[in-house]
């Protein structure tokens, strides 16, 4: 990671700790978060923002365009607004038609140009965009939010701060589509721009934008509903609003699918945790931000709900660890015998996941100097790390399993329960989709993300065959070339591979979303079922009329009643 | 029509998967077409002649035997992705001077990639050619001297892979798009159609895990 991190006297912590599904499914989002990342990038380059066109009629349908003019290059959002009937609002892939859609122009776009995708983006996956747009995606509304809000102001008046404090945002976000998907631009082909270096950088763009479009529509509708009467939303309630979305199955597979990317954000995070954990002293105002962060935190755990059994259970969890860390603050001296080291080794015995990992992203809060920089290394060449060393002796590569999937191998895989699952693609949309083994015919179709079988059954392929490398094995033995590539990964990339069975009986695939969506920088994680949840995204953070250096930092948690006035 | 990269290789890898291939066979044929289509070179096409003429082939039928010379298969032509990669996992062999020599192979377009990366991974200069076509990749320069009918052709009875010190022919420079036709696209969308399960009302309901209305 950097020559500095060899002296540390606090190592990273272990894979076998960090990358359990249950403590994946308890990441918070912190300062290495992707839409924190471009935040900061954005306020230090000076990015400045216009509305370019908005053509929207009173019964909400038409387009607009939203520029970031960066130093070198503007990014151009265009947005279709829709009419949509009631019957056809879904957050499935399989949903054929939105309240708006958008994508992510590399310019700005002329008015053919807009008329094109007028005439592909509202289709999103039965459209075809091409290599000038970087993403494709979608919103809902809110139903419930979206009228409560537009009556309000259309009325002169505010809505409802608890309502809005209930629901959120005004629309959710179902895809964001980027790096190729229907014709787009390929990540490959704008990887060498610094702004997007970092990962999605072009999807967290894309959703700043949107957001402000939303609010901007709201406000539009309202006063095309009652031009005499209607007002803007007071700035402070405006920004408690965020962007949602809903995230189904679809994304689970990635953290399977990109191991090498997988690797590179945990291991930045789990740098940053071990350097802030390294420093012998802490300074009294450090001592006093993270109190301060800890304090918001609180807030945010408060106004976080889920109706969702286990998210409840969660919940009740980082509430009581919030208190027992404010309890514990009271007493704690933060700033002698390495003050933060201490801190998480207490909160290792006494909080939940949920609280040990918000406290690992409250850590990091004080220190910017320490950690920002580690968002340089979050970034993956995937086209290099895929080929299989045939030269690696099959002694080696059985060690390798036994080091990294030593779990695995304990497992009873003859036990219905362990190989239960099945995931699959369906034919319908090629949605994303899981499956029961055992009551459904779905296993010729089964998509190879069940790492920890299958290198179990190469193991014991391994223990049976007198090859002596790899190469040899492998072409009698076509059938475990996938799982030597993950193997391979894995023993060069701590971070690479999660330590558990995903496709046991008990597998939560929330957990898989929720690990990719902190990273993302979401926040109120609100699963829906097993497998499909919705968060909010830039909830508190500034629009882009008025990000400036002040404000692009530190506003993921909510803001201290006092100075929310 | 024109496509992406990423589509190319996500496509390929599963034309490969359902032609009968293994995931981690499929997952080099994706790559393969990628790297093809990126130099300007007709990879998509191959790869759909190959899979079509090698639909469900048994795997021990199109693999080679390593240990002969040159590398034959047990029944007709070599399978390129299944010898490629084989090639690559034994790319310390060529780069210590050994020179393997393949029988008949299909579609030998297809192992230019396998080629690229074994230079890469060992960072030393490795040519493959054939009647009417020499490949090399040094210094992760991709050169290449050759005729259309060359790249194209179906089956080849002779080919040669061996460590190379200098190059001939134009430098390959990469693209980020493709152009291929409808009937390839056709012919990989078919076979990739087989990876799809089939939907029925409960994987529609269960599946995905959410509702089908997002009123609220």
């Amino acid at each position: 990671m950097s020559h500095l991190d060899h002296d540390m006297p606090i190592a990273p912590r272990d894979p076998a700790v960090v990358m359990r599904l249950a403590r994946m499914g308890s990441f918070h989002q912190s300062r290495l978060s992707f839409m924190r990342v471009l935040l900061r990038r954005m306020t230090r380059e000076n990015w400045r923002f216009e509305q370019h066109l908005f053509d929207i009629d009173d019964r909400g349908v038409g387009r607009a365009v939203y520029c970031a003019h960066g130093p070198d290059r503007t990014y151009s959002l265009v947005a279709f607004a829709n009419d949509l009937p009631p019957e056809k609002r879904s957050d499935r892939v399989i949903a054929t038609e939105w309240d708006a859609t958008f994508t992510l122009f590399d310019g700005i776009p002329t008015e053919d140009d807009i008329n094109r995708l007028a005439n592909n983006v509202p289709k999103q996956e039965a459209g075809r965009v091409s290599e000038k747009e970087l993403s494709l995606s979608r919103a809902n509304r809110s139903v419930r939010l979206w009228e409560l809000v537009v009556d309000a102001l259309s009325k002169g008046q505010q809505p409802d701060e608890a309502k809005v404090a209930d629901v959120g945002y005004l629309m959710r976000t179902t895809a964001v589509y980027g790096s190729g998907k229907f014709g787009a631009a390929d990540r490959e082909s704008i990887a060498d721009r610094p702004e997007f270096r970092a990962p999605f950088q072009v999807e967290m763009l894309s959703v700043f934008l949107t957001r402000g479009f939303v609010m901007d529509l709201v406000e539009h509708m309202a006063r095309l509903r009652a031009p005499d009467t209607a007002v803007s939303l007071d700035p402070a309630l405006r920004r408690r609003f965020g962007i949602g979305n809903s995230t189904g199955l679809g994304m689970a597979p990635f953290l399977m699918t990109h191991p090498v990317l997988i690797n590179n954000w945990i291991a930045a995070k789990e740098h940053a945790l071990a350097r802030v954990r390294s420093l012998p002293t802490a300074s009294d105002d450090e001592a006093s931000l993270f109190r301060q962060f800890c304090t918001r935190a609180v807030i945010h755990a408060t106004t976080w709900t889920s109706e969702h059994p286990v998210q409840i259970e969660k919940l009740t969890a980082l509430r009581k660890d919030m208190a027992a860390l404010q309890l514990h603050l009271t007493e704690a001296d933060l700033t002698n015998d390495m003050p933060w080291n201490r801190l998480f080794l207490w909160a290792e015995s006494a909080l939940s996941l949920e609280g040990q990992e918000q406290l690992v992203s409250l850590l990091l809060e004080p220190y910017g100097r320490f950690v920002d920089g580690l968002s340089d290394c979050m970034y993956a060449d995937e086209q290099e790390s895929w080929r299989i060393d045939g030269a690696m002796q099959t002694s080696d590569l059985k060690a390798h399993i036994e080091e990294i999937y030593d779990w695995a191998l304990k497992i009873d895989w003859s036990e219905k329960d362990a190989n239960a699952r099945v995931w699959y693609v369906s034919e319908e949309k090629l949605e994303p989709r899981i499956g029961e083994r055992h009551d459904e015919p779905i296993e010729p179709y089964e998509q190879p993300l069940c790492p920890a079988r299958d290198a179990v059954r190469m193991y014991h392929d391994l223990c049976a065959c007198d090859a002596n490398l790899t190469a040899e094995f492998l072409l009698t033995h076509p059938q475990h070339r996938h799982v030597v590539r993950r193997v391979q990964i894995a023993a060069q990339y701590p971070y690479a591979e999660i330590r558990d069975n995903t496709i046991d009986a008990s597998m939560l695939p929330i957990d898989l979303l929720r690990a990719k969506l902190s990273f993302f920088g979401a926040c109120h994680f609100d699963p829906r079922s097993d497998r499909w949840v919705r968060i909010n995204m830039f909830q508190h953070a500034p629009f882009p009329h008025d990000l400036t250096a002040d404000n692009a930092e530190g506003w993921t948690y909510p803001p201290l009643p006092e100075a929310a006035e | 029509m024109i496509f992406s990269l990423s589509e190319i290789e996500s496509l390929s890898r599963k034309a490969a998967k359902g032609a009968g291939h293994p995931w981690g066979v499929a997952e080099e044929a994706g790559k393969c077409a990628r790297y093809l289509c990126a130099a300007g070179l007709p990879g998509a096409e191959a790869l759909a002649g190959l899979l079509q003429a090698f639909d469900q082939r048994p795997y021990d039928e199109c693999r080679p035997d390593c240990s002969a010379t040159p590398w034959q298969a047990a029944n007709g032509p070599l399978c390129p992705i299944i010898t490629g990669a084989a090639i690559c996992d034994r790319a310390a062999d060529v780069a210590d001077g050994q020179t393997i020599t393949l029988g008949l192979t299909a579609h030998p377009l297809l192992l230019l990639p396998a080629i690229a990366s074994a230079s890469d991974i060992l960072e030393s200069g490795i040519s493959i050619h054939w009647a009417g076509l020499t490949m090399t990749r040094m210094n992760r320069e991709t050169w290449i001297e050759t005729d259309d009918q060359a790249i194209r052709v179906a089956e080849q009875s002779e080919i040669i892979i061996a460590r190379a010190s200098s190059q001939s022919g134009a430098r390959i420079r990469r693209s980020y798009r493709a152009e291929i036709s409808e009937e390839t696209r056709e012919a990989l969308n078919t076979l990739a159609h087989r990876t799809y399960a089939p939907d029925t009302p409960e994987s529609r309901l269960s599946g995905a895990g959410a509702g089908l209305t997002d009123n609220d």
